[in-house]
């Protein structure tokens, strides 16, 4: 019996563990049709979108929104006049106000019937709808949001809709066709592609200016870059990377919908996953991956981690997961397809869709997330009544001279207690241990970095060094930063402690270490903070 | 195969990690099947605490340092012998780092935990009659963490670390020797007890423990 106390202390200590790794997966199928969009994760709903080809029987293209921890579905909306592929992804807004007025949240759906209708988050109901221009198909790319209204990439051009009632604020007819073709919204105007190779700049006042980039089909939104638009165009013998109207680069067919995160643009086609870093000069590919994806990327970033996510148009489907260079897992569900549409994420929310019109939603922390913070604190002052409780057991078996009730009671206030205070007083005392060398200012740096961060990396007995750039808060972020500057090719693990680095210029060594004004850093380069002038030297071990 | 001496010490290929394993594996088998006077008695015992050391070890692991396996190794140096024992450091070490993950390191700690079981053969923790003493055990849980530390420690050093700077490796791992402490003295006042049940479960006489150190004088 005496053995039950220390055992239910350590058990309360393990708590913290086992919350963490707490998953709960739901799945729904939907009768008929594909997920050929990213699911929505807003709050505690999830939204998604079915689309198809539909002839003859009853079934028809489907917005449904379910609970994110149950699955319970909450509403559905079906229409009855979209018959081809609904490819437009399905849009959220908060409520706000503007000139055209107030609106609440929505859930904006653009349809290929060329109906745009806002939805009540809560209950599906219709609060305002309107049509755009039809040529056999209508709405199939992404729409924007502008202030106080939505731009819709319409069949043949682009439209513009007040958020608060619905009422169209501008349409412009390109005189072309466009499918996918999602719109980008610029400092100029809004900007689409179209499947005759045109990219088109609609000025808000309405007036329009094209620009030819070659024969081929654009079926994204254009993506601004410092040099200018990149676009990813799908051409008959397979695609063609433009940048600012040149051609930089020829990959595989069937180019998914390219995204930019930070200085990188991830793109994929048929044949291969492609990174590419924006660099001082110009946008260039970076590192490639054979994997066919054909559809949306989408990408995941938790705090220093970046993870972008494409789904595996294969018979064996599942989604790659890669970092900024390369695959770095396959995620699997046991209903695995072809797909093409992209995880939906939210704070500890996986949504995944595929073309067998299955969701599968998973959560990693109990449906009370939002009370982590309390659990953590509830399991501290469990810990710190363990060791009051124990001391005060102590006391007592002192008193009464209890010898060997004290030892044992003792030896588990003791541990309890070091669990408690050890690991906080050792990153002092690394901190204060820390083996410190003389940093010098290096004469042939320019004047200029003075007072900036600087970095300096050491690789392969050569030094490289930058300095001047905006100020970065971690090792990490300006370590990714000086890279992209340099041309330094980084080779980053998401491990279980954080980010780890494994290799500059695909020199892996023994490892890398890196200094920060001459001092070893007792954490972690996501974690290791940085000042203003800082100076962090990389170097092998 | 051991391509670099690093912090984390050699990278390790796979295939060597493999030969690494199987030839420690088949070590720890030959030490325990190597004859000897006193039967099977010790077999059950032993795995039974392999067992429980790899689980408690991959259960705690979340709490550094604190695990049973240093208090285990003492027990089982101590009423086993050296032979025994380093075959127990073997086996825990192969088991619970293939959850915990292993490397360069799980030679260390086998070396450490070996050391430890060696030392307590010399230093027993068991009276002359074969009894647990409590108080020697005590005095095990601390004495066993400066060798066991040091051992883990040499992991790290390479071509370019000096003295002074192991010398502060070491000292910054103080206090995490300290919650080791903590951690055997624990194990050893609430569990002690019943781990030496477990080690006598198969035990017809008390002359084993006489009978074991005069045969690992051999090893």
């Amino acid at each position: 019996m005496m053995r039950v106390p220390p055992i239910l202390v350590l058990l309360i200590l393990c708590i913290p563990l086992a919350q963490a790794s707490t998953e709960t997966t739901w799945t729904h199928e939907f009768d008929a049709g594909y997920i050929t969009t990213k699911p929505l994760v807003i709050d505690d709903a999830v939204y998604v979108r079915t689309s198809g080809f539909w002839t003859g029987s009853d079934d028809r293209p489907i917005v449904a929104a379910f609970d994110v921890y149950t699955g319970e579905e909450r509403w559905s909306y079906s229409s009855q006049t979209s018959l081809q592929h609904d490819m437009s992804p399905l849009l959220f807004v908060e409520s706000g106000t503007g000139p055209c007025g107030e609106w609440d949240a929505l859930l904006l759906v653009g349809w290929n019937d060329g109906k745009i209708t806002a939805h009540s988050p809560e209950d599906g109901s219709i609060i305002w709808q309107n049509q755009t221009e039809v040529n056999l198909l209508g709405i199939t790319g992404q729409m924007a949001i502008e202030n106080d209204r939505i731009i819709v990439p319409t069949r043949t051009g682009v439209a513009s809709f007040c958020l608060a009632n619905g009422v169209q604020l501008l349409e412009v007819d390109t005189g072309n066709n466009g499918w996918r073709n999602g719109v980008l919204i610029t400092e100029e105007g809004y900007v689409i592609g179209d499947e005759s190779g045109h990219l088109h700049t609609i000025h808000r006042n309405g007036t329009l200016s094209t620009t030819y980039l070659g024969e081929g089909k654009i079926r994204h939104a254009p993506i601004d870059t410092r040099h200018g638009l990149f676009v990813h165009m799908q051409t008959d013998s397979g695609s063609s990377l433009y940048l600012n109207g040149s051609l930089i680069g020829s990959v595989g067919g069937s180019p998914a919908i390219p995204l930019m995160h930070e200085d990188r643009i991830y793109a994929s086609t048929s044949n291969e996953w492609i990174s590419m870093l924006c660099g001082a000069e110009t946008c260039s590919i970076e590192s490639i991956e054979s994997f066919r994806s054909n559809g949306e990327l989408n990408l995941r970033t938790n705090n220093s981690t970046v993870e972008i996510w494409a789904p595996s148009n294969t018979p064996e489907g599942g989604w790659g997961v890669f970092n900024q260079t390369s695959l770095i897992r396959m995620e699997q569900t046991p209903f695995d397809t072809y797909g093409t549409a992209a995880p939906g994420f939210s704070q500890g929310v996986l949504a995944l869709g595929n073309d067998a019109g299955i969701l599968q939603v998973t959560h990693y922390d109990s449906p009370q997330k939002k009370v982590d913070s309390v659990d953590g604190s509830i399991v501290q002052t469990i810990h710190y009544i363990a060791i009051l409780g124990l001391f005060l057991l102590l006391c007592r078996s002192f008193s009464v001279h209890d010898w060997s009730q004290m030892m044992k009671i003792g030896s588990a206030f003791f541990l309890v207690l070091a669990i408690a205070v050890v690991p906080e007083l050792s990153v002092n005392l690394a901190e204060k241990t820390a083996t410190q060398s003389e940093v010098e200012w290096d004469s042939s740096w320019p004047d200029e970095w003075k007072q900036t961060q600087v970095i300096v990396f050491e690789i392969d007995g050569k030094e490289r060094a930058i300095g001047g750039l905006e100020s970065q808060d971690t090792v990490y972020e300006l370590t990714l930063l000086a890279c992209q500057e340099l041309g330094i090719q980084s080779q980053v693990e998401q491990q279980y402690l954080g980010a780890y680095l494994v290799a500059f210029n695909e020199s892996a060594g023994d490892g890398w270490e890196f200094t920060i004004d001459g001092k070893r850093s007792p954490v972690g380069m996501s974690e290791a903070q940085l000042g203003e002038s800082s100076i962090v030297e990389w170097r092998p071990v | 195969m051991l391509s670099a001496i690093g912090t984390h010490g050699p990278t390790v290929s796979p295939t060597a990690l493999l030969f690494l394993h199987a030839t420690l594996f088949f070590i720890a088998v030959w030490l325990l099947i190597k004859p000897q006077r006193d039967g099977n008695a010790w077999l059950w015992p032993l795995f039974l605490l392999v067992a429980i050391a790899s689980i408690s070890r991959i259960a705690m692991s979340f709490i550094p340092n604190v695990m049973p396996v240093t208090i285990l190794a003492v027990m089982v140096g101590s009423k086993f012998g050296v032979q025994r024992g380093f075959a127990f450091a073997v086996l825990v070490t192969l088991a619970s780092n293939a959850v915990l993950g292993h490397g360069w390191w799980s030679l260390f700690q086998i070396a450490g935990w070996a050391s430890v079981a060696l030392v307590a053969s010399w230093i027993s923790v068991h009276d002359e009659n074969g009894n647990l003493s409590m108080t020697q055990l005590a005095f095990s849980a601390l004495w066993s963490v400066p060798i066991f530390s040091f051992i883990v420690s040499l992991s790290i050093i390479d071509s370019g670390m000096s003295a002074f700077e192991f010398g502060l490796y070491l000292a910054n791992g103080l206090l995490f020797d300290a919650l080791h402490f903590f951690g055997n003295l624990f194990f050893a006042m609430w569990f002690g007890q019943w781990f030496e049940r477990l080690l006598q479960m198969n035990q017809p006489t008390r002359q084993l423990v006489q009978q074991e150190s005069e045969h690992v004088s051999a090893l």
